[in-house]
């Protein structure tokens, strides 16, 4: 990492409207007990936020609006004003619209301008790519304080009239998997000593030769009566290759720092599902660190993950300790992960 | 008389749930039934609900060992 090190100095994060358990999902498409059963035991998420009204189709949160809000919590915490930012990224499978970039919208918001401001199309490992991009900005020097985002809304892809029993299985997983939510972070080389330091991010395109995992399409005028899905999921692929590269990540993590898996005490693991996370969790086998995940109450909110995953961790991060997160891309396969370490 | 007869679960299971199976393939474990996973249970659990018009529970179906044990839970 840089020279002069890399603080996280704070998390904020957003979620729209109230949790929706999984009865009022199921309710909502007419599903009952069995199916509630179902995503108990096989997906096992309790809550997610959607920022479409389930009752009504009506879409309430934009991404900028979720984004906004996690960036003021994150400001405000860090005791940063806006005029402090000199960079912005912002990582999203879901803009509001194409053009103009939702970060630019978010920066406009918060009253940001005249500092250079990128958005990632990314999926689950996108908070990382946001800390990667950041971090290695701050470590030229030109730059002293980065505001990163990361977040999802998935109500374009969210039928709130869909039959569920008439979807193909791989279509189907998107109803029961995902959530809406936004975080945001403040990274400074100006941050106080008692801030965690960045020691190591890393991101790693894993996709030669592999299928996509996850596909989301656009569609414009001369293509809007295509018959494919617009979402869709190899759910299998993602069973099998998702814990094997959260694996590599880990370990090439560990490799980097010098770290003894034991010296590790907070692991922040891949937010697929709570089945998922758990049997990756277990395959990781960090013998002595407390686990950090969100996933069963946000649901799976994508490039949101990890500020949740941060903001449950930093008020617990006790000093000195270390931490490590774990997330992967299933689109075009993308291993990311980063380290923390508090003096 | 069965809440679902044998062949209307083979025409459901082919049809509206798109697996490869036929009458005699319903003694197979479920985990040799081509492309078979747990969101196929779900389906298939779901449209069998409102096909026998009563409510089924996911744990007695879990401890099937094969299509025609899911078919004997149905009409039980």
């Amino acid at each position: 990492m840089a020279e002069t090190p890399v603080r996280l100095l704070s998390v904020g994060t957003a979620l729209p409207g109230p949790p929706i358990d999984t009865a009022a999902l199921a309710g909502a498409f007419g599903m009952d007990q069995v199916w509630r059963q179902w995503v108990d035991t096989f997906i096992g998420t309790r809550t997610r936020h959607l920022a479409v009204d389930l009752s009504t189709g009506e879409r309430r949160d934009s991404l900028a609006d979720l984004g906004e809000r996690a960036a003021v919590q994150a400001l405000t915490r860090a005791g940063i004003s806006a005029e402090e930012i000199d960079v912005v990224v912002l990582g999203t499978a879901t803009p509001d619209t194409l053009m103009p970039a939702t970060v630019n919208v978010v920066a406009e918001r918060l009253r940001i301008d005249g500092v250079p401001a990128f958005q990632l199309q990314s999926g689950c490992s996108g908070a990382v790519q946001t800390f990667d991009v950041a971090a290695s900005l701050l470590a030229t020097g030109r730059y002293r304080t980065a505001l990163v985002v990361g977040g999802d809304v998935i109500a374009k892809h969210y039928d709130v009239k869909a039959d569920l029993t008439a979807l193909p299985p791989d279509e189907l997983v998107n109803y029961v998997l995902f959530g809406d939510g936004a975080g945001a972070a403040v990274l400074s080389t100006a941050g106080p000593p008692e801030a965690p330091v960045l020691r190591s991010v890393l991101t790693r395109l894993s996709g030669l030769d592999r299928a996509p995992g996850q596909i989301l399409r656009w569609y414009g005028l001369a293509d809007r009566d295509a018959t494919e899905a617009p979402a869709s999921e190899d759910y299998k692929a993602i069973e099998e290759f998702v814990p094997v590269l959260a694996e590599e990540t880990a370990d090439e993590l560990l490799d980097d720092l010098g770290w003894d898996r034991a010296e590790v005490d907070y692991l922040l693991p891949p937010q697929l599902s709570v089945a998922m996370t758990g049997k990756i969790t277990a395959r990781l086998a960090f013998p002595a660190a407390e686990e950090v995940s969100c996933v069963a109450e946000t649901g799976n909110n994508g490039n949101a993950l990890v500020f949740f995953q941060l903001d449950r961790l930093l008020p617990r991060m006790t000093r000195p300790s270390r931490a490590i997160a774990v997330a992967i891309e299933s689109s075009k396969w993308i291993k990311s992960g980063l380290a923390l370490e508090r003096a | 008389m069965a809440a679902i007869s044998r062949e209307e679960f083979v025409d459901l299971l082919q049809d509206e749930i798109g697996l490869a199976v036929g009458g005699d393939d319903l003694g197979r474990a479920l985990d040799e039934v081509p492309g078979w996973d747990s969101l196929h249970l779900l389906t298939m659990l779901v449209l069998l609900e409102k096909r026998v018009r009563r409510p089924l529970s996911l744990p007695d179906f879990l401890e099937a060992a094969s299509l025609e044990s899911v078919y004997e839970l149905v009409n039980r």
